[in-house]
């Protein structure tokens, strides 16, 4: 069992932080020796210039680590944005401590929240830069809020994390240092929303540089720009070619762009042969020894077309740490064997989604019969009892992995046995029971069921080979498996792109795909247990237009709007014990529905990291929100 | 010449203008455009999308125009101001991307064909004059394994080979602590101890395929009436090989140039890839599959100016060493 909801550990480690941050406070602070130098030539200001008043002290995992070394990674040459970001850029207003249990102050230094969870006072640190040396304050926050989010034509519509009840945030400054972000709605996750990956819109837009670009500070001098710049129309496009808020390659490829991660890019990802970042002196995170982090002088990933390669250039030693691309299971034997060689090691990463392949069928599907059957329960139990997910998992994953449903992880305080396992167990009888129930009871001469309409009941699923998790074989076992009990299932291999587009045109019938929120990621990203959003998991894209917005997509039956209910008082509860009531009763009623069919939670996952690489979390927690290890990689240090 | 010259370069300009239009259709068949890739990189990495991102996004590229309007734009701007438009992906013009890769490319892909007859021109003369010897067995024997394997398993079994037992690091053109430095003697030796690697590789079934084809021609040649005089009239037989059958065969090494400069190009993709080179292929290979569509017409389209132009300077070349070639 893993430490559950570790509330008085953490609480420990921010007694700890406190406590080390006024000695450290007490202490001079100390920094890398090539700042060091930097200052001595009268190049760059000195430490105490650099550092906020109160910087952010950062308790290291093992020990207080030393300055120097590059850490080497292997990037792939095109959209591989996330590698950088995993590494090095999580800087929000909050963070998760390194348990990923608790949401905490990170850029700000504290936040205030109102009883019912509409009113979020964030109060900043005194002092605090940007990476060229420019201050960071309120300003920088509004202009994110006034000209930015609030711009209709640089934020067409809001991002749902910032919008509550369907009214967007509303932002006001108090003073220099201390902003306020108001909801028309009880929003009581709105912290953990800021913690996770997609958190740092309000901190990363430096006004100073960005202004010149955004024709409210620049109207005159924008016409120049343009012309200067040949893939812009207009100032919008000029703005959005300078940063990016979902960390897409425009990101990556603006060198000049002021920020708060611990390094700095240096040149430009998709162009060269390898990107470098190099240490943010303004760092605003110390030890508790008073050392500036981060520790490690650069960070390199050299650019690779194929993932093959990377492996290879594990197995030579030329990656000092890195999870992924390495870590896949098919990789480990041989990275195993190559230990000694590339004088590395693993470390486990608790990588956990609520289910690695999920049957997802369509409830918006045109086809009125077909949508009648997909929406009956009984229809998808029968189709869970009859999969035999073991010989899934012996044949496919090669015995690694649980058969389960789509839910919480065992050890997770929102985990229920009976959510995880219901249906799991393999029953041919009660499987064509349950069909029969659904309308499908009539079969024709060669044993395949009828739909109500007297024609054969053909599913077909698309099925794209992603994420290396051998899909088209998973769905050859079950459409196997399926056929035993009378269901005619066929095939359609596919890509991603086109079943994108499938999608996005409500024409799939039923698909495979992974889903997330295994662990307490699926407070804010519950996205498949109810018809949650809209652009990445489609089993009700209609309804789920509904809950974003009422005037749009189709209003659900009375079952299914009780449970967006349910998740509604999630979202309104205040206090972490009656956030978790409300989660495990959301679940509860979820399962209730039954809406995906889960086959299996796969095994840990892994990476590698050098044998001299110090303060590396093993376990490493991370989901699709939580975007490890970019908060703790600052402290890591090579000890040479 | 001058006449048989212009004809054909003017017979270009309707091939390249086709070509543009086929470039742009190919790059627009698949399903979805740019921002479908982005979709399902950002629900990878676990981020909600939101339509207001994509909205904003769809704007930016221009990809709400009609397909017909989006070529037009794009070969007039072409065209008119030599700008091959932006790279979605990775938000520079395209005329800052693709010159340096395909001078890599061109560069791996002249030296290969150099290699090609370097080795082949020997080798295929030898094999044909001792034929059915034990060298023309072994030769051939290699030339059909050098046919046969293909070139991207060769490059993985090469690389795991150095890796292995040799220690070199593999990928690229030059080792990993000699990317950022400028350009020096060391970092030249350095770049000569990578490229043979990707010149071997790609190398390897274009020679054994010259071989056979030399040998081939050369057979042909050499029980020709022709050489039996000259051999009766005492000419030496190293001297009489070299002038007369030899200059004959020689044809397919100049026809080379015109079809080997795609299959070279093509080639290189795969192994550029597997290698990681900083070459135009696997700049090619991502841009289709993020459908950054500029990137990758341009790509298509320049490979293709160049195959045409190849197939010109073979033909020209051909015309001018065989007068049996006729203008017409």
């Amino acid at each position: 069992m893993r430490p559950i909801f570790g509330t008085t550990k953490s609480a420990l480690l921010l007694l700890a932080a406190l406590v080390f941050a006024s000695a450290a406070s007490a202490q001079p602070f100390k920094e890398a020796p090539a700042l060091a130098e930097l200052v001595k030539a009268g190049k760059l200001p000195e430490l105490s210039q650099r550092l906020p008043v109160t910087p952010y002290v950062e308790v290291p995992h093992q020990s207080v680590g030393k300055y120097g070394g590059t850490w080497r990674m292997a990037v792939l040459g095109g959209g591989d944005n996330y590698n950088f970001v995993r590494a090095i850029a999580n800087e929000n207003l909050m963070r998760w401590t390194p348990d990923w249990k608790t949401a905490v102050p990170n850029i700000a230094s504290s936040v205030d929240v109102n009883a019912d969870a509409t009113e979020f006072t964030f109060h900043l640190r005194k002092g605090m830069r940007w990476s060229d040396g420019a201050p960071f304050g309120a300003d920088d926050i509004m202009f994110w809020y006034e000209d930015i989010f609030s711009n209709p034509q640089l934020t067409p519509t809001k991002p749902p994390i910032y919008t509550a009840g369907g009214e967007p945030l509303k932002a006001e400054k108090r003073d220099d240092l201390t902003v306020v972000f108001r909801f028309a709605r009880p929003y009581g996750l709105f912290l953990q929303q800021l913690a996770n990956g997609f958190g740092e819109y309000p901190t990363l837009y430096p006004k100073h540089y960005l202004k010149q670009f955004h024709a409210k500070y620049n109207a005159e001098g924008i016409p120049k720009l343009l012309a200067e710049n040949a893939s812009a129309k207009d100032w919008v496009q000029l703005f959005n070619s300078k940063i990016s808020p979902n960390f897409l390659n425009v990101y990556w490829q603006n060198p000049e762009l002021p920020t708060l991660n611990p390094w700095v890019l240096t040149n430009k990802y998709g162009s060269v042969e390898r990107v470098v970042a190099v240490r943010n002196p303004y760092y605003w995170k110390v030890d508790t020894a008073g050392n500036q982090l981060p520790y490690i002088d650069r960070v390199t990933w050299d650019q690779v077309n194929d993932v093959q390669l990377a492996l290879l250039k594990a197995l030579n030693g030329e990656i000092d740490y890195q999870l992924r691309h390495i870590g896949q299971l098919p990789f480990k034997s041989t990275l195993f064997d190559n230990q000694k060689r590339g004088n590395f090691r693993f470390f486990t990463v608790w990588d956990h989604p609520a289910n690695d392949a999920v049957l997802l069928f369509n409830f918006n599907i045109a086809d009125p019969i077909k949508q009648k059957v997909f929406r009956d329960k009984n229809f998808r139990v029968g189709v869970s009892l009859a999969i035999d997910r073991q010989e899934i998992i012996d044949s496919v994953y090669v015995g690694q992995g649980t058969a389960a449903q789509v839910s919480v992880r065992k050890g997770n305080p929102l985990y229920s046995e009976k959510l995880a396992t219901q249906y799991t167990v393999r029953d041919l009888k009660a499987a064509a029971a349950a069909l029969d129930k659904a309308g499908l009871d009539k079969k024709d001469s060669e044993g395949f069921r009828l739909g109500p309409d007297g024609k054969r009941f053909t599913i077909i699923f698309m099925v794209a080979d992603v994420y290396g998790l051998q899909y088209p074989d998973v769905m050859q076992l079950a459409q196997r498996q399926l056929k035993e009990v009378g269901l005619d299932v066929q095939i359609r291999a596919t890509d991603w792109s086109r079943l994108t587009a499938m999608q996005a045109a409500n024409e799939q019938e039923a698909y495979l795909w992974n889903c997330v929120g295994g662990e307490s990621d699926v407070y804010t990203d519950p996205r498949c247990y109810f018809p949650f959003q809209t652009e990445a998991i489609f089993f009700a894209r209609k309804w789920a237009q509904w809950y974003g917005d009422h005037a749009t997509g189709e209003e659900p039956p009375a079952e299914v709007k009780a449970l967006m209910a349910a998740y509604d008082k999630v979202n309104a509860a205040v206090d972490d014990a009656g956030r978790e009531a409300a989660m495990k009763a959301f679940l509860e009623a979820s399962a209730e529905q039954f809406f995906t069919i889960g086959i299996i939670q796969g095994p840990d996952k892994f990476g590698i990291a050098k044998n001299d690489l110090k303060n590396v979390y093993d376990p490493l927690p991370q989901s699709g929100s939580m975007w490890g290890p970019a908060p703790m990689t600052a402290q890591m240090y090579f000890d040479r | 010449m001058k006449d048989y010259i212009l004809r054909r370069l003017l017979y270009m300009v309707p091939t390249v203008l086709a070509i543009s239009v086929m470039a742009f259709t190919i790059i627009r068949l698949p399903p979805g455009d740019y921002l479908t890739t982005v979709i399902a990189e950002l629900s990878a990495s676990g981020a909600p999308v939101d339509s207001g991102t994509i909205a904003a996004l769809k704007d930016r590229y221009g990809l709400g125009d009609p397909a017909y309007l989006q070529y037009l734009k794009w070969i007039s701007r072409i065209l008119l101001h030599g700008d091959f438009g932006l790279s979605f992906e990775k938000n520079v013009p395209v005329n800052a991307l693709i010159w340096d890769r395909l001078g890599a490319t061109f560069g791996i892909s002249i030296l290969t064909l150099l290699f090609i007859w370097a080795f082949a021109f020997p080798i295929g003369i030898f094999s044909a004059v001792r034929k059915y010897s034990m060298g023309d067995y072994a030769v051939t024997f290699f030339g059909f394994l050098g046919l046969a394997t293909p070139n991207f398993l060769l490059a993985l079994m090469l690389m795991y080979v150095s890796v292995r037992y040799f220690g070199q690091s593999v990928g690229g053109l030059v080792s990993p602590d000699m990317i950022d430095a400028p350009w020096s003697g060391a970092k030249f030796v350095d770049l000569l101890a990578h490229i043979w690697l990707p010149v071997f590789v790609i190398g390897t079934s274009g020679m054994a395929a010259l071989i056979r084809i030399m040998r081939a021609n050369l057979l042909d040649e050499l029980y020709r009436p022709y050489v039996v005089t000259a051999r009766a009239k005492g000419m030496s037989e190293f001297s009489l090989l070299l002038r007369y059958p030899v200059r004959v065969a020689l044809n397919p090494f100049l026809s080379t140039v015109g079809w080997m400069l795609p299959t070279l190009v093509s080639g290189e993709i795969i192994v550029s890839v597997v290698l990681s080179l900083p070459t135009t292929g696997p700049m090619l290979l991502r841009a289709l599959l993020s459908q950054d569509m500029y990137l990758a017409g341009s790509i298509i389209m320049i490979a293709s100016l160049m195959t045409v132009l190849g197939t010109l300077l073979s033909d020209i070349l051909l015309a001018w060493v065989d007068p049996r070639i006729r203008y017409q």
